[in-house]
């Protein structure tokens, strides 16, 4: 579908570009992708469909996306390898792969048969092949990640839309409790409230958002602080609006660019965090496949030369997708820096 | 100044009381000491037990009181320089956070001293000239090795120098007493995450100054330029820098417990983990007080140092 | 006895220890003993051996170590990878692990072997009377503790006084053998008066209120070390024991160095065991998964256990993978009194759907034994097996529809992975396998510290059950009616009545059919599918000689030898 309407011209991209469509076409990634990391047990018959509506939406933000920084070769890498693992995330089911809790012949090395079956990067312990494993395990890292670090968006933005705008009281206390969280080194905070709530994905949302909203509030008081002498936050207050409708309306849009930024780089730390907890037994449990759980495991099975894939593979994963954030928010700095 | 010292100190304690009465409440849960029950009893033997022996065996590790009030014993021991018990390590929690707090100290300092002046060297490469090649390739590389989470570049290190070319141990336990090659690998690790983002820091702040007024004005004037840089530039750029490798200190504390956890080296941050996991609730307290402490500490000498090398904001 | 035909019906380690002793490895004599502690008449165990039936069948020595090697080396360290444990009080030791701390400096009444058969240690002998509610104890002469002191029947009666002090709480009174002399008196339990009689300084004994089988047995069981008579907790700080080792130094999670005693009171300390060659054993702290890891860097000559996960690693590590027979194993069991296991129909289907034949070789390639839905394993002295169960997918869709679930049945397993990640390697097998019967099974994975919480509650959960030297001993704890360990809520007096019969049975031979009538009764039940009595696996280094593999992975390095 993509592809055919290609040639309608740079004008459609154009208008897919816009503001509206955008976030329609990420909806439509995001939410099937969600449902089915999340709820994809309780699907029953239309586990397999969900995520068809996700593929195209993909493939069009990706070239949206590499348009929209054709200027930074960065940034470019860095869409390229987020997408790419987006892509493989809502492909998965699609794709020729074994089962991946599926044990068939262990320790068999990269490109090479057993049992008849060919494994091109091999299986673990259990047998289980890897490259399925990896592939389904970007799923539940991407999902988990990103939601987790929406959620301490929405709550650090809202704090922080309130303390900056309305300050006084409002605002000493929520900076007050900002700082008491911002005074734990983060594991800290992550390990005492996952060590409380339980490991799940759920409690990891909680978790980040314990640790990532208070420095998303200080951000978005420190712009909201500025913005809110704008003349334009002074006509609405004049016409009367409420607050909330001021701060969602008119603060909101204004403090979006820096917050962007320093999306992309919390992405990554998010990403770093729930692969490090589950390494850790604090994050998500298995026995399906994800890559803080596929270094947990090979950590103390394959610490030897020759079953060191099962290092790296996920490693190396985990790697590139943070690679890709990074890149995302530097060329995203660079390009913000130009404009 | 000194009043801001004292606020900040003021407010530390304040945060320190809040945070261990948070955590004193959360580890008062009957799961919590249930589970303490069964790591020292074993499960086996605490679906054995009935109530009363469970009471009893619970008033005998004096957690039978309700927690507002151990709360207040506590905070009575701590300020007699009592730090509480480890129930898991079955020793004073104070020198055991001390023994721990060494180890760890030991490891941030080869932290420290490898990683201060690569990042700086690289960053004032990189800023010196904005653009440049150089410029693009050290940034490239500091974006690059800040995008291998710690878990990772353990992991690249120990298949490359331990598993593969076996110039180095696998696990840093120290069993045998101190040894540097166990410290190899934990350092590099941590060294590798963190370069990239002081060496990023120092770029910025190198790039800003050479393209102000005064140092124009130096290269115009026909100073050599390897004097602008090494006299005027350098002192200026290297401000910034500063300040944010104390703050290091308190990530550190977070990255180690990955690291230490990896390679099995028993410092703060294994011990952290741990506790936690045992739950083991006054070392708990007591590394999350270590822990407060010095991330305000570090924030507070990272102010100071911020006003006393900035001429403009001591003047001003 | 004598001439009873011995081919079929002896335990199979006689059979084992015939042909050691036949191509040499096992001297005539030792074998003597062997077969008697099996169960086999001195008269014939002589006749077997070719020996001329002596009027005294001890040994002069009579020592529950392995023999002495001939080319064994005295001296070196061994430095051995473990957790370490707190040992305040050996009473109420709750791990394996501390247990192995202590186990060299403090010693047992009795010794269960890596062979599963049960020696004398600090007592020369014992002697149960034929209703076996009357215990006598010949303590051996000559043993001296670190401090000089003479080992006597003073020592004994304290130390069972100790684990009978209710302000104790000794996990020891819940041994058959010390519950069996408390009373409950206001809700209290203590040591009824007059059980403990002290005939002289060297004979103990003890009268129980009902007949107990496994007293020497439990005489091993890990909190059950005696204690110097003058014993004050912390054992750290004054260290006294029998033992060859005093421990020198122990730093929880972090090390314990024993260290051997070569003085008592200012006079040559002599031991009573014979020889011992090591002059160190050190313990390091590691992780259960990391001890691998720490052996192949030769941190240490050897390790607690590995996993079987671990499998493939240990092979590509320069060593000697040793390994155990055991009766370790995992039940998934289901509580009678939830639903929908309260119908039998259902259990048995589950039960009928998994077969366990399939899952042994799947989950432990190497060593272990397949499990038969009861709990007393092959390794048992009084195990017999029952006729071979199995796998019926049909019978199983039927009893379902029977039960009311002719669509299939959806129900779900909690594992906590208590004894390693294999737990859930089991659990994932009879996923698949009970697929086939229409039975969907969850596998809810939660920590091994939250599993503890809630073992006995959950009405599907994966227990892993330690070793125990006797097939009625665990019978008795996990599935007797009321038990507090019966996870499933298991009641029948039919059962009970043919377990308290079985456990009134001192002779092996007469004690295994009365065993098999109860198996069969919990079998039949369906509360348990039992796939695997699994092996244990440790390693040592080439320079370790006489490294033991424990069945409960307990400690005993007195014959060990590094070179």
């Amino acid at each position: 579908m993509a592809v055919t309407e290609l040639d309608a011209g740079p004008s459609f991209l154009d208008r897919l570009s816009r503001p509206k469509p955008l976030i329609v076409l990420a909806v439509l990634m995001w939410i099937p992708l969600t449902v089915y990391v999340m709820f994809g047990d309780r699907l029953d018959g239309y586990a397999d469909t969900v995520l068809l509506p996700a593929i195209p939406a993909t493939l069009v933000l990706y070239i949206l996306g590499v348009r929209a920084f054709r200027e930074s070769w960065v940034a470019v890498l860095g869409l390229s390898l987020v997408f790419f693992w987006l892509l493989m995330a809502v492909t998965a089911p699609y794709l020729p792969l074994m089962d991946p809790n599926k044990p068939i012949a262990p320790f068999t090395t990269p490109f090479s048969e057993k049992r008849d079956v060919f494994f091109w990067l091999g299986t673990d312990f259990k047998g289980r092949d890897m490259l399925s494993r990896v592939i389904w395990g970007c799923q539940r890292v991407i999902v988990w990640g990103v939601s987790a670090t929406m959620v301490a968006y929405v709550v650090g933005a809202l704090f922080g839309l309130v303390s900056g705008y309305l300050s006084g009281w409002w605002d000493e206390i929520i900076s007050f409790f900002a700082n008491v969280l911002l005074s734990f080194p983060v594991m800290v905070l992550f390990i005492v409230i996952l060590n409380y709530l339980g490991p799940s994905g759920f409690n990891i949302v909680v978790a980040v958002t314990f640790a990532s909203a208070p420095a998303i509030m200080r951000i978005v008081r420190g712009l909201a602080l500025d913005i809110k002498t704008r003349d334009y936050v002074f006509a609405a207050q004049t016409r009367g609006e409420h607050p909330l409708y001021i701060m969602i309306v008119e603060l909101l849009p204004n403090v979006r660019g820096p917050i962007i930024v320093d999306a992309c780089l919390r992405l990554g730390y998010t990403t770093v965090a729930i692969t490090t907890l589950t390494f850790l037994g604090l994050g998500l449990q298995p026995p399906d496949p994800d890559w803080g759980l596929m270094i947990r495991e090979s950590a103390k099975t394959a610490m030897l030369w020759k079953f060191s894939y099962m290092l790296l593979v996920p490693a190396l994963a985990v790697s590139s997708l943070i690679l890709g954030f990074n890149l995302m928010a530097d060329g995203l700095r660079e390009m913000s820096l130009r404009d | 100044m000194l009043k801001l010292i004292l606020r900040r100190l003021a407010q530390m304690v304040l945060i320190m009381a809040v945070s261990s009465l948070l955590l004193f409440a959360i580890f008062d849960t009957p799961e919590f000491k249930k589970r303490l029950a069964v790591q020292e009893l074993g499960g086996f033997a605490v679906s054995a037990l009935t109530e009363d022996s469970y009471q009893s065996w619970l008033a005998k590790r004096g957690l039978d009181v309700p927690f507002h009030e151990r709360y207040v014993n506590w905070v009575g021991n701590i300020l007699t320089g009592d730090f509480g018990f480890s129930f898991e390590k079955n020793r004073p929690v104070g020198p055991l956070l001390a023994d721990r707090l060494v180890n760890t100290g030991i490891l941030a300092f080869f932290v420290f001293a490898l990683m201060i002046p690569l990042s700086l060297v690289l960053g004032v490469l990189a800023g010196m000239k904005e653009g440049s090649v150089q410029d693009r390739t050290i940034s490239f590389v500091s974006v690059f090795t800040t995008s291998i989470p710690e878990i990772a570049s353990a992991i690249l290190l120990t298949v490359i120098f331990a598993l593969g070319l076996g110039w180095l141990p696998v696990k840093s336990a120290m069993i045998g007493g101190f040894s540097f090659r166990e410290l190899v690998l934990p350092v590099l690790t941590l060294v590798i995450y963190d370069f990239g983002y002081v060496a990023r820091m120092t770029r910025a702040s190198m790039a800003e100054v050479m393209t102000s007024q005064y140092i124009r004005t130096a290269i115009l004037k026909g100073i050599p330029y390897r004097r602008v840089v090494m006299k005027h530039a350098l002192r200026n750029a290297l401000i910034a820098p500063f300040t944010l490798i104390v703050l290091q200190l308190n990530w550190l504390l977070s990255g180690v417990v990955v690291v230490e956890v990896f390679f099995e080296y028993d410092g703060f941050g294994k011990l952290l983990l741990e506790a936690a996991l045992f739950p083991d609730v006054e070392v708990v307290q007591a590394c999350t007080l270590v822990a407060v402490a010095v991330a305000v500490v570090s924030q507070i000498i990272s102010d100071i140092g911020y006003t006393f090398l900035n001429p403009r904001i001591r003047f001003a | 006895m004598s001439n009873k035909d011995t081919s079929n019906t002896l335990h199979p380690k006689v059979a084992d220890a015939r042909c050691q002793m036949e191509s040499g490895k096992l001297n005539r004599r030792e074998f003597v003993r062997f077969a008697a502690l099996l169960g086999v008449g001195a008269g014939a165990a002589y006749a077997m051996a070719g020996l001329p039936n002596p009027a005294v069948a001890q040994d002069a020595a009579n020592l529950p170590f392995p023999a002495d090697d001939p080319d064994a080396k005295a001296g070196g360290i061994l430095k051995v990878a473990m957790q370490v444990q707190k040992i305040d009080d050996p009473a109420t030791f709750s791990w394996t692990q501390a247990s192995n701390q202590a186990r060299h400096m403090l010693e047992h009444l009795a010794m269960t072997g890596p062979d599963n058969v049960t020696r004398p240690m600090l007592a020369e002998r014992w002697e149960a009377s034929d209703d076996l509610k009357t215990w006598t104890f010949y303590l051996r002469k000559g043993v001296k503790w670190h401090n000089g002191d003479d080992f006597t029947t003073e020592d004994v009666k304290f130390n069972f006084e100790r684990w009978t002090d209710p302000d104790l709480g000794s996990s020891n009174v819940g041994l058959s053998s010390i519950s069996a002399m408390v009373e409950e008196v206001d809700g209290k339990k203590r040591l009824i008066d007059g059980a403990i009689e002290v005939v002289d300084d060297h004979t103990i004994r003890f009268h129980l209120a009902k007949p107990v089988l496994s007293f020497p047995e439990d005489m091993y069981n890990y909190p059950t070390a005696i204690v110097h008579r003058g014993f004050r907790a912390p054992l750290d700080d004054s260290p006294n024991g029998t033992g060859a080792y005093r421990i020198a130094e122990n730093v929880v999670g972090d090390r314990c160095i024993l260290k051997r005693v070569t003085e008592a009171d200012g006079q040559p300390f002599e031991y009573w065991g014979g020889k011992v060659y090591l002059d160190e054993i050190h313990y390091y702290n590691f992780d259960a998964d990391n001890q691998l890891t720490a052996f192949a860097g030769q941190s240490v000559d050897a390790i607690y256990d590995f996993g079987v996960e671990q499998m493939e690693l240990a092979k590509a590590i320069d060593g000697q993978i040793i390994s155990a027979r055991t009766a370790q194993s995992l039940c998934c069991r289901m509580r009678v009194d939830a639903e929908p296991f309260t119908d039998v129909r259902v259990r048995k289907a589950i039960a009928m759907a998994v077969d366990n034949s399939l899952i042994k070789p799947l989950v432990y390639p190497e060593g272990g034994d397949v499990g038969e839905n009861y709990h007393v394993a092959p390794v048992h002295p009084d195990y017999q097996a029952l006729p071979p169960i199995s796998r019926d997918v049909e019978g199983a869709k039927a009893l379902l529809a029977e039960a009311g679930y002719p669509d299939g049945l959806e129900v779900t397993i909690d594992v906590g992975n208590t004894d390693g990640p294999w737990h859930q390697t089991v659990a994932e097998a009879m996923r698949d396998q009970l697929k086939d019967a229409g039975i969907t099974l969850n596998i809810n994975v939660i920590p091994a510290s939250k599993y503890w919480e809630i073992w006995t509650q959950t009405p599907f959960g994966a227990t892993a059950w330690t070793h125990r030297p006797l097939g009625t001993m665990v019978m008795s704890l996990g599935y007797r009616t009321g038990v507090p360990w019966n996870e499933s809520g298991f009641s029948s007096a039919e059962f009970d009545a043919a377990l308290d019969e079985a456990e009134a049975t001192l002779d092996v031979e007469a004690r295994k059919p009365l065993l098999a009538k109860a198996s069969k009764i919990l079998q039949d039940s369906g509360v348990v599918v039992l796939p695997i009595w699994r092996p244990i696996y440790c390693m040592a280094s080439n320079s370790v000689h006489g490294y033991p593999a424990h069945p409960t992975q307990y400690h005993q390095f007195n014959k060990v030898w590094m070179g």
